[in-house]
């Protein structure tokens, strides 16, 4: 399968711009569109409660301007295409996501957006900005092995963090309280990635990378990052034996756990396929003991058209289900 | 050197950078997402513009400039690096209205140190330190500003040409394995051109 190169866009440099200000109007009830670029919601959490805010390079579409509303994230900074914005604009988005009872700024992990967010965080300390705290998130078991995981990246199975977080600080005071449950469900979260094509970049319209038209890698990043190496394309069914058990090791999940699961589609994947994959998802998870609270298939987190999958799992308890089961209102995420 | 020549200087490094912004895209197109000629020749010319526009233009002010242009208006692990580089010696230019090669060799120093604890590279990581260092190692070993430029320019190309066979331990090729090999890195290619353009400044 090859890229597409044709993107339906204006300018390479208005892009994030105009994406912005398509999306905000879009959906104009959930968020809103700042001076300085910034997606808050429309109408500000509580004061007195955490406030949560995440820059991450655009590209990746609907993450994560999708998660901006209630019961999810205050502000998000996108930086331009696959770049991690800069420390001014994460302070920025600090300032504007306050409301007095600290910000936690959640890195899903990639050196970018780990060094910007380091950087704002020494600039807030300069300018006297106390309270805000950084989480750094991963969940990709391919990108370190075992024992190494604060090596790991952060892919699609962040999705998690983001809902049961939202949840927490929508109800709560407490920053490190926050972050210990942001590092709690990060700690649940295992994911795998697979893809059968490369993408066009927006901006060159160049494919990011070759793959032949009969191959499939499995662990690739969100950028085409290597994983576990090139094969041949396998069917759903040999792909999902494949991808799951190495995911269930790793945590190790077990027998009697319960679990969130997400399948979420990398670009050009049909629904179609993911209901297909996801049958063998149940019927191996069913044989494995593992009861699903809840699953969820679409796309959530994408590299442009890129056609591959992302499958994750979150162990929960009680605690986490009550947090998946409160009200989210983002444009791309809502729990009624 | 005077802050006139600073800014002189700066701006010879961006109109290099700047002529070369396709191959250094060309080169990040291999190992990352193609981008990185357009967004460092953006975020020098954007620290040139922000260095005409001040009211007073001293060595601090030029170098503080430079550094929130590269961290603000590159984003990304390389305007974290390349910004970080401008900003940890900038506090030795306050109040300075004329430096030596001296000055200038733990102004580049105190950079490269900054670099390497931000990003946590050493030299073989297949990164902008490895132009850097041999670059700064160089300079710190001349005696005045035009062999110092002269000799940090031949080990900044040698350097960033022998990222070509390492593989990646730092950034976003480190994900890549093998198929980093055969390619240089394009942050040590920067580097390179920013030193060639000031070693041509001085050899005038």
């Amino acid at each position: 399968m090859s890229a597409r190169p044709h993107k339906l866009i204006n300018h390479p440099d208005a892009i994030v711009d105009e994406m912005l200000e398509g999306f905000c109007a879009a959906y104009s009830d959930i968020v809103q569109l700042t001076d300085d670029r910034l997606v808050t919601r429309a109408q500000p959490k509580a004061q007195g409660k955490v406030a949560l805010v995440i820059g991450n390079g655009s590209g990746h579409e609907p993450a994560m301007l999708g998660w901006v509303g209630q019961g999810l994230f205050d502000v998000n900074i996108a930086g331009e295409i696959f770049t991690a914005p800069g420390p001014q604009r994460i302070v920025d988005g600090i300032r504007a996501a306050d409301r007095g009872a600290g910000v936690l700024v959640c890195v899903s992990h990639h050196a970018g957006d780990r060094l910007n967010a380091e950087l704002a965080l020494e600039l807030c300390a300069a300018e006297g900005i106390d309270d805000v705290e950084m989480v750094i998130l991963y969940d990709d078991i391919s990108s370190a092995p075992k024992g190494n995981e604060a090596e790991r990246r952060g892919t699609a199975g962040l999705f998690f963090v983001w809902k049961l977080l939202g949840a927490f600080c929508e109800g709560s005071g407490d920053l490190a309280a926050a972050k210990a449950l942001a590092e709690k469900v990060r700690d649940n979260t295992r994911s795998l990635t697979m893809s059968l094509s490369s993408c066009a970049s927006p901006i060159t319209g160049q494919v990011m990378f070759e793959m032949a038209a009969d191959e499939m890698e499995i662990g690739m990043g969100l950028h085409g990052e290597v994983g576990m190496g090139r094969q041949k394309a396998l069917s759903a069914d040999a792909t999902i034996d494949l991808m799951l058990p190495p995911i269930l090791e790793d945590l190790p999940f077990a027998a009697g756990d319960e679990a969130l699961v997400l399948l979420n589609n990398s670009g050009s994947l049909t629904l179609m396929e993911l209901f297909v994959l996801y049958r063998r998802v149940a019927q191996r998870l069913a044989e494995a003991g593992i009861t699903v609270y809840k699953s969820w298939l679409d796309a959530y987190a994408t590299t442009q058209e890129m056609a591959g999958f992302a499958l994750s799992l979150c162990r929960v308890d009680e605690e986490l289900k009550a947090l998946w089961d409160a009200p989210a209102n983002g444009a791309y995420m809502k729990q009624v | 050197m005077t802050a006139d020549e600073l800014a002189d200087l700066i701006e010879r490094m961006a109109e290099r950078v700047l002529a070369e912004r396709e191959a250094l895209n060309r080169l990040d197109a291999a190992i990352g997402d193609g981008d990185h000629g357009s967004s460092i020749s953006g975020a020098l010319a954007l620290a040139m513009q922000e260095i005409n526009m001040l009211e007073e233009p001293s060595l601090h002010a030029i170098w503080l400039t430079t550094a929130k242009a590269l961290l603000n208006g590159m984003g990304g692990a390389s305007g974290a690096i390349f910004g970080t580089f401008f900003l940890k010696g900038a506090a030795q230019l306050k109040d300075v209205e004329r430096i030596s090669q001296a000055d200038m060799t733990e102004l580049l120093q105190a950079g490269l140190a900054g670099v390497q604890a931000r990003g946590r590279a050493t030299v073989g990581d297949k990164t902008m330190v490895d132009a850097l260092a041999p670059a700064v190692a160089a300079f710190a070993a001349a005696v005045d500003f035009p062999s110092a430029w002269r000799a940090a320019a031949g080990a900044a190309a040698t350097g960033a040409e022998s990222t070509r066979d390492m593989l990646a331990r730092q950034g976003r090729a480190k994900y890549l394995g093998e198929r980093a090999l055969g390619h240089v890195d394009p942050g040590a290619s920067a580097i390179a051109l920013m030193f060639a353009a000031a070693a041509d400044a001085y050899a005038q």
